[in-house]
């Protein structure tokens, strides 16, 4: 039930963790989406947000991102706040979200990851390009690389954007179902280069809802709202905590937001 | 029909009339114009706002209106401060609503404009008696009223338009293709959104003069669709439009110079034959490129067929000619010859037009397309779980994908048998062996 907090065990504990999250609150039309969520994720660790639908898990990413506004609670990385530290968070957005008719290439979508480094004047030159091209070779796109991004298949798109996020040579990368639409090959793969990403000491949250894939995780987050745990995947991922996260919302907690917003039948006095 | 001919037919002075100054003048400000319409529009069409284009147009009025009581003449200065206050307070109004109440983004648009719209037109009605505002020019455009002013309003507004788009190309393409990974990177994607409102509003309202309200949009989304017909790349798209967008204000300025026809009119018509034109000859989706692929590839498949024909009669010791072939083929005696005069100008059946007989080229390619048939029976049978009796006449077609064979080959673990247990011939060199001859 209680938000665990996963001990810093890295050599570089005295460093400020990659994303710290305090109290956490976000809120729709007055409706709580995330409710005090607190979590540390630490260096070079591949962390599953695992939840149900409408648990808050894209939320919590765009959240980090900056993208919404917290309604209490607050977001450090690297122990400093998001503005300072932006070009250090890559994001990988929901395939879903794209538009795929939009006139770009592979290679075009890949280099707008170097975008985030050079300001709103900057140009990508030979150097930005350097890093697509060893990006797109990172995902195994480099034959793909003048293709128009709607020839593409759905784990060439995943992988495509994914490079972007390489190419962007961020510390952190947040990921939006990057599994959704992908065949087991390409799981796999992106799977595999992950594990390279956080040898290398990057920090990766990965939001999924798929639960065989598990045991690929090195923590997990269990999120319906609020973390139910988080922890070592073998720890964290019991039948218990599942069911506690899976098995419908507190919804005695829902009647009571719903009854302060529209002062419902429990607050009459008669 | 003959009096229609004739009033058709111009007099000389009008022939003449494409060289004076004024049509000089105006051409070069709906070019102008033109361009900095179709650059634009390029990011109004890929964010699927048409709408807006139409909205910042109609939005103008009440703008140009109050710029018009304050200054006491349409002085193009007034003016252009007015569209552009009217421009932004339409995109900042839509954005508002859309944002703090229950209605969809075309929605907020379509209120937004059409009560600022309004506005303008109570506010005409409330001007003082003897100033005279001529709300019929605002609708349907009046190319006398372009002035030199004008021409060097949009001298001024398309560079700086043209300027804006290359400096903040980058930024603004990733805020258009993908605005919240732009937010994300900390880009500054709703002040890069109101810019181009601004730049926006600015050409419209120069555009408004010829064209009028209604007509104005089809100078921002025309050319820019068309554009997107045509390329996959995005700066193309941009350079396309602005190109098509000056074009079709030249060339409609002319031919209503010529004819006589109203100018705005005229410059949409271009435009719209210019988007026609491009949807049929578009190379990726066109339908005439289309057509001419589907050829192709038929030309490439009966060949193949053909010359398979030839080798199975040869292998059965038939005698070949253009009549058995084209029974084997099932396939016309003509259509046969034709083929067959395609594979010998290859190389690939013996250059006598009385003999049917393969070169050793003509064998190692039927060669090829029998394993590229066998191996693509396996595929199906192993790993598309299709039955055995069912799939030769999908391979049938999937042989001609002869390049993939290999592949194939692979991904099967290079098996020796197809599903019938006939062989399949191994790879001898990168090529399918084959003795000479035999």
């Amino acid at each position: 039930m209680t938000a665990l907090t996963h001990p810093s065990e890295s050599p570089a504990a005295t460093q400020p963790a990659p994303i710290e999250v305090v109290n956490a609150m976000v809120a729709y039309e007055g409706r709580p989406v995330l409710r005090s969520v607190t979590f540390t994720a630490p260096r070079g660790k591949l962390v599953g947000i695992i939840g149900p639908n409408g648990a808050g898990k894209s939320t919590l990413l765009k959240a980090i991102l900056g993208l919404i506004r917290l309604d209490g609670g607050s977001v450090s990385v690297f122990g400093q706040p998001l503005e300072k530290v932006r070009n250090r968070i890559a994001y990988v957005p929901q395939t879903e979200a794209v538009d795929w008719d939009f006139p770009v290439t592979a290679m075009d979508v890949v280099l707008m990851g170097s975008y985030a480094g050079l300001g709103l004047f900057g140009r990508p030159g030979a150097k930005q390009r350097a890093q697509a091209a060893e990006a797109l070779e990172e995902v195994g796109m480099t034959k793909y690389a003048k293709r128009h991004i709607r020839r593409l298949s759905g784990g060439q798109q995943q992988r495509v954007f994914l490079a972007r996020a390489l190419c962007q040579q961020a510390d952190i990368l947040l990921l939006d179902e990057p599994f959704a639409g992908v065949d087991a090959a390409t799981e796999k793969a992106i799977f595999g280069l992950m594990d390279r990403l956080t040898a290398e000491g990057k920090t990766l949250l990965v939001v999924n809802h798929d639960l065989s894939v598990l045991d690929r995780f090195d923590l997990i987050m269990l999120l319906n709202q609020q973390i139910m745990a988080f922890g070592p995947t073998e720890e964290v991922a019991t039948d218990d905590n599942l069911r506690l996260t899976y098995g419908g919302r507190l919804s005695l907690l829902d009647r009571a937001d719903d009854t302060l917003k529209y002062a419902g039948p429990e607050m009459r006095d008669d | 029909m003959i009096e229609v001919l004739a009033q058709v037919e111009m007099d000389f002075t009008q022939w003449l009339a494409p060289f004076s100054e004024r049509w000089w003048q105006e051409t070069t400000c709906s070019a102008l114009v033109g361009v900095a319409c179709g650059v634009l529009g390029c990011f109004v069409v890929l964010r699927r706002m048409a709408l807006i284009g139409d909205a910042l147009a109609h939005a103008v009025l009440p703008g140009v209106v109050i710029a018009f009581m304050l200054t006491h003449s349409s002085g193009v200065v007034g003016l252009l401060l007015g569209a552009l206050l009217a421009g932004l307070t339409t995109a900042v109004l839509v954005n508002l609503v859309s944002r703090f109440s229950r209605t969809k983004e075309d929605s907020s648009i379509g209120i937004v404009f059409t009560a600022l719209f309004a506005l303008g037109i109570v506010l005409i009605s409330a001007l003082p008696r003897g100033v005279h505002f001529d709300l019929k020019c605002f609708l349907f455009g009046d190319p006398l009223a372009v002035g030199t002013a004008d021409l060097w309003m949009m001298a001024i507004i398309a560079p700086l338009v043209i300027l804006v788009v290359i400096l903040l190309y980058h930024p603004m393409k990733i805020s258009s293709f993908d605005p919240v990974v732009a937010a994300a990177m900390g880009l500054p994607v709703l002040l890069l959104h109101y810019l181009l409102m601004g730049m926006l509003s600015a050409t419209v309202v120069a555009g408004l003069k010829t064209t009028g309200v209604i007509l104005v949009v089809a100078m921002v989304i025309t050319p820019a669709s068309a554009a997107y017909q045509l390329t996959n790349r995005f700066w193309v798209m941009l350079v396309l439009a602005g190109l098509f967008g000056a074009l079709s204000a030249a060339i409609g300025m002319s031919v209503a110079f010529v004819t006589n026809a109203p100018t705005g009119p005229a410059m949409v018509l271009v435009a719209a034959g210019l988007f026609t034109l491009a949807v049929i000859f578009s190379p990726s989706h066109g339908l005439v490129f289309d057509r001419i692929r589907r050829w192709k590839l038929n030309l490439h498949i009966q060949s193949e067929d053909v010359l398979k024909a030839v080798y199975r009669l040869t292998e059965s010791d038939t005698p070949r000619t253009v009549q058995s072939v084209a029974e084997d083929a099932s396939m016309g005696v003509a259509r046969v010859r034709s083929m067959l005069d395609r594979l010998r100008t290859r190389g690939m059946v013996l250059a006598d037009p009385n003999r049917v007989e393969l070169t050793p080229r003509g064998e190692a390619r039927a060669v090829q397309m029998i394993r590229s048939h066998r191996l693509w029976e396996s595929y199906l049978v192993e790993r598309a779980q299709q039955d055995v009796a069912s799939v030769h006449d999908v391979a049938e077609r999937l042989e001609h994908a002869h390049g993939l064979a290999d592949e194939v080959a692979a991904h099967l673990g290079h098996p020796e048998f197809d599903p019938q247990g006939k062989p399949i011939p191994p790879l001898r060199d990168g090529k399918p062996a084959t003795e000479p001859g035999g």
